[in-house]
């Protein structure tokens, strides 16, 4: 059923309803009293409204709930005003003004369902519908098209296009422009949306237009792949189907899926998502808005890497046999042999070691379990120095500026990071400010491509310490700036003197740090970390190994930092998780968990927000969500623990940490000078710096699930191929 | 959890589906109980169901028993008028022996409740 | 279509009944001859007459209903579900934004399988597939405690700030905004 807009439906109300329901669309504008005296009224269908100067006839229509029908324009993209869909008519002009480029003056009166406005778009609709292919019923765009939509709603009924010459309409090559992002040229409006992505928020300049007039096309110029961390975007971007998504070509249409809100644990950020499921299968992951978050962005493995998540799967129990094998056997005994080994073991041998995807539920679950039997040592792969305060403060491993405010630096020193392929969507705000704030970045470590540019200051950690003492010349301009933010890569914490570094620069970033403004920054690859140090997880594995245990718990522990070399003989090593990776191959017993899309669950991003994911299909044949296995598991050991429900649980989690269940809020943290007075060892050793992922074929697999997935072995050998090329 | 809010008003006033008051509702849920206690011998007769008349009886209270939290009176109407379909029902004929029998249950597994077998049984 | 109806129904109800009434009423006054009237009125007793009085009327009850008794909802589904109360996300392949202001409400998810005759999809849960659209999230609130369903509210993202965009600086000499490719 196609939907009446809600303004026009309700227009035979009095106008300030219509004012009223827009009450998403941008809360800050219509209730918000007018903060700065300089606002200029305009009217938009005679209703009243107060604007910024400069606010375009769209933006202004938008603050009511008018929405003007558009192709060229996004809000997230500089302004084109090339498809001339947004016409709109405005009293005593001459002509329908392109309301996406046009600033408003003080009293206009904007008529947005004129006669003249009607007749405007429907021209520009004619004129794109005559060179547009009539193949919706095998685009894959079909049912979520902007222009199925618009023709719809704001286009004429017939048409004069009568090809009485059998010309045929216009048809334009196909690109090959990589495994993620389909083209079929011919369905191209020519709205630009890709290429402005491709050049402003991206940072490749690999898109762009040749030709004139009928003639024209997007392409890139050479044959060439767009590969990129962030290439799908375009294809949300693309309000038709000319750019579509590859791996989920004919695989479904949008009125036949379910659509969960989830968030995306492939890296720290914890990107919002939406994960559209058929039958128990998850066909594709989508971005979901969120501003403080990815605004509406998503990491190409946060997006494709979802194929991954039907390989490679532990589906079944199991237990190693005398011989050497792992086979699939039933849940009870596999709990009770697991149960025996736990009892087995005397106090304090028992060591839980979490990996990059466990979630706060499980690892709570896991420490109670732990600490009813006698053991305290649980902790997290990724490591982190805990000489000083170490994990006891927030601060000292949180993203302290947050996310969203990162945009309003205007001085940034990276140390040790590729924020480029640990945190795309942390890079996209740089590059954002980068653009339109003057933003100055710098950088120690290897010089690597961030889509933008900076200084860089070299690999040396010497360095570090020329910075804090200020001999540095980067270190004044720190010190200058209104906004300075540092931020520190979590590979550096794991380096031999990585408790220097995290002081040297703490201390310093706390000289610079302004009021209301925290310098200091950690970002993290890993979407458990920050959850797992709130609910009191140590860092590092050494404790763990240190301790001789007799029986190993591996929470997804899958980065290959435990080997069983590693291990004491007669350790038996139990691995929960949901893929046979690193982990699985080492374990005795097996114990088959959710992915990510398969609980709710909750994970904390490296700025601190807690967010949760919801369930969008079951977990395949007989895994089980996390935390309930090891509740189920203590029962057997015979130390239940005392919740049966995931509420329950929550409440436990509450008592520990209360911010980890007010999901979607961020938790501010202080003590950033009490965590320098505590820190001591100030000693940095000049060796080289280094970081695992420097250029985009290091980025498709890192974890199990992109480890696992087609789509990314295709993206890393396309690289390869394409690295070969001459040009 | 987060984001419960208390309700605020705690009385509102409403159309009556039947009665006007709590002793009219409790005097036309001791009819239709009056009603079905009348009936049953001859249910028991006519569906010729392995049932006895006290078995029946005890069945009838639990029914009425499970709603005896209730205190809304449309609800208490709503569960009267329904009461009264399934004795019209079950008086007329118009059921068979199996619908009958399906008050007890006799067919139906039992789902386990402690969470270990929930847990085996991957149950939610 | 369900927009429509859901803003008429918030505006148009009080009047609506009214409009209907008068009109009719109009009808019996202009004519001569006597009004009709209901036989089964004439002829009702008194207590019946009393008793329909007092159905015209209101009775006062908790705020608070548990219609779980009379929904029937299996007790399993009502004891055992969490309901989660928000406002849909925009479509990201999508511009349009008039359709998601209003709440929702979803279950949580229970097993689904394609099933194997025809490929189809199966559930095993029966709530699934309903759809409720409520024009507050108090309304929403308000239902599932009816239902006697347990319930959270996700909180929404924070609005968007205003920012003017401006065309002209794709062309500024000094600025990184400008534009390199077309």
């Amino acid at each position: 059923m196609f939907r009446v807009p809600l303004a026009k439906a309700i227009s035979l109300g009095s106008p300030k309803r219509v004012a009223n329901i827009a009450v998403r669309a941008s809360a800050s504008a219509a209730s918000t009293p007018a903060k700065a005296p300089e606002r200029i009224e305009v009217f938009v269908d005679d209703i009243p409204v107060q604007v910024l100067p400069g606010t375009t006839v769209l933006q202004a229509a938008a603050m009511v709930g008018v929405e003007i029908p558009r192709f060229c324009y996004h809000e997230r993209l500089a302004v084109a005003g090339n498809c001339r869909m947004c016409l709109v008519e405005v009293e005593k002009s001459p002509k329908p003004v392109a309301a996406c480029a046009m600033p408003v003056m003080k009293g206009w009166r904007i008529k947005t369902n004129s006669d003249l406005t009607k007749k405007a778009r429907e021209g520009v609709m004619e004129f794109l519908l005559m060179n547009h292919p009539l193949d919706c019923p095998i685009c894959d765009q079909g049912g979520e098209c902007d222009l199925q939509d618009q023709a719809m709603a704001f286009g004429s009924d017939r048409s004069r296009f009568t090809d009485i010459n059998f010309t045929g309409k216009r048809a334009v090559e196909d690109k090959d422009i990589g495994p993620l992002v389909k083209t079929i040229m011919t369905r191209c409006i020519h709205c630009t949306r890709c290429i402005r992505f491709a050049s402003e928020i991206a940072g490749v300049d690999d898109l762009g237009t040749t030709g004139r007039g009928n003639d024209m096309q997007v392409g890139t110029y050479v044959e060439k792949l767009f590969l990129t961390e962030l290439s799908g975007n375009v294809i949300d971007l693309c309000p038709v189907g000319a750019l579509t998504n590859k791996p989920y070509s004919f695989v479904a249409r949008p009125w036949e899926i379910r659509k969960i809100d989830s968030i995306d644990v492939m890296d720290a950020i914890g990107s919002n998502i939406i994960v559209s499921t058929r039958t128990g299968e998850v066909l594709r992951i989508l971005p979901r808005e969120n501003e403080e978050v990815n605004e509406e962005w998503l990491a190409d493995k946060g997006r494709f890497a979802c194929d991954g998540l039907k390989r490679q799967r532990l589906i079944a129990p199991m237990l190693r046999t005398p011989s050497g094998e792992l086979q699939a056997v039933e849940w009870e005994s596999t709990l009770i042999a697991v149960a025996k080994a736990v009892r087995k073991a005397p106090k304090g041998s028992v060591v839980a070691i979490a990996g990059s995807m466990a979630d706060v539920e499980a690892m709570v679950a896991t420490k109670d379990l732990l600490n009813r039997i006698g053991s305290e040592i649980v902790c997290t792969e990724q490591s982190l120095p805990t000489q000083g305060s170490g994990s006891d403060l927030r601060s000292n491993y949180l993203l302290n500026s947050s996310i969203q405010a990162l945009e309003e630096a205007d001085v940034v020193l990276l140390v040790g990071t590729n924020p480029r392929y640990e945190a795309p969507l942390l890079n996209t705000r740089l590059r954002k400010s980068y653009v339109h704030n003057e933003l100055e970045l710098a950088l120690i470590g290897p010089k690597v491509d961030l889509s933008y540019k900076y200084q860089h200051l070299g690999d040396g950690a010497e360095l570090i310490n020329q910075i804090s003492t200020g001999t540095h010349p980067f270190a004044q301009k720190l010190k200058n700036a209104k906004k300075p933010a540092i931020i520190l890569g979590s590979e550096m914490l794991a380096r031999p003197d990585g408790a220097g570094i995290l002081a040297t620069l703490q201390s310093f970033a706390n000289k610079i740090s302004k009021p209301e403004w925290n310098a200091f920054n950690v970002l993290h690859q890993n979407a458990s970390q920050v959850g797992a140090l709130d609910v009191g997880y140590r860092p590092g594995v050494e404790t763990a190994l240190k301790a001789q245990p007799k029986v190993v718990f591996l929470l997804g522990a899958d980065a290959g930092i435990v080997t069983r070399e590693k291990l004491p003989k007669d350790c038996f090593v139990v691995y929960i998780g949901h893929h046979g990776d690193a982990g699985a191959t080492i374990a005795d017993a097996v114990l088959p968990g959710a992915a990510y899309t398969e609980k709710q669950a909750t994970y904390v991003n490296t700025e601190g927000r807690s967010q949760q994911t919801l369930c969008a299909v079951n977990p395949p044949g007989l895994a089980r969500e996390d935390w309930k296995i090891i509740r189920a598991l203590s029962e057997v050991v015979g130390e239940p623990l005392p919740y049966d429900t995931l509420d329950e649980l929550r409440e436990r989690v509450e008592d520990i940490a209360p911010h980890l269940v007010q999901h979607g809020k961020l938790e501010t943290n202080s003590f950033a000078t009490l965590a320098e007075q505590l820190a001591k060892d100030k000693k940095i050793d000049n060796s080289k710096i280094t970081v695992r992922q420097q250029t985009l074929k290091d980025y498709f697999m890192t974890d199990p699930i992109s480890r696992a997935s087609p789509t990314m072995a295709k993206c890393i050998a396309a690289v390869k191929k394409q690295e070969a090329k001459a040009h | 959890m987060a984001g419960r809010e208390a309700v605020r008003k705690t009385v509102q006033q409403v159309r009556p589906i039947l009665s006007i008051d709590r002793d009219e509702a409790r005097k036309r849920v001791l009819n239709l109980y009056k009603a079905w206690y009348r009936q049953i011998p001859y249910i028991v007769m006519d569906y010729d169901i392995p049932m006895s008349v006290e078995q029946c009886r005890e069945k009838l209270r639990e029914e009425f028993m499970k709603h005896s939290n209730v205190s809304d009176i449309r609800v208490i109407d709503m569960l009267v008028i329904k009461g009264q379909m399934e004795l019209k029902e079950s008086v007329e004929i118009w059921k068979q022996k199996g619908h009958i029998m399906r008050y007890w249950k006799e067919t139906v597994e039992p789902k386990p409740t402690d969470f270990l077998s929930k847990f085996l049984n991957n149950q939610n | 279509m369900a927009t429509i109806t859901r803003i008429l129904a918030k505006d148009v109800s009080a009047f609506w009944p009214r409009a209907f009434f008068s009109t009719s009423n109009a009808v019996f006054t202009s004519s001569r001859e006597a009004p009709l009237k209901d036989p089964s009125a004439v002829i009702a007793k008194p207590e019946e007459v009393e008793q329909k009085k007092k159905l015209s009327g209101v009775i006062t009850v908790p705020t608070k209903v548990d219609i779980s008794p009379i929904t029937g909802v299996p007790e399993e589904h009502v004891k055992t579900r969490r309901v989660r109360i928000y406002m849909p996300a925009k479509n990201a392949m999508q511009s349009g934004t008039n359709n998601l202001n209003y709440w929702k409400i979803d279950f949580d998810n229970r097993e689904r399988w394609e099933n194997p005759l025809m490929g189809w999809c199966s559930t095993g849960d029966p709530l699934s597939n309903m759809q409720v659209e409520f024009n507050s999230k108090d309304e929403a609130i308000d239902f599932c405690e009816k239902n006697g369903w347990r319930w959270f509210v996700e909180s929404l993202p924070a609005p968007k700030k205003e920012k003017p965009k401006s065309y002209g600086i794709n062309f500024s000499f000094n600025k990184r905004t400008r534009v390199s490719t077309k």
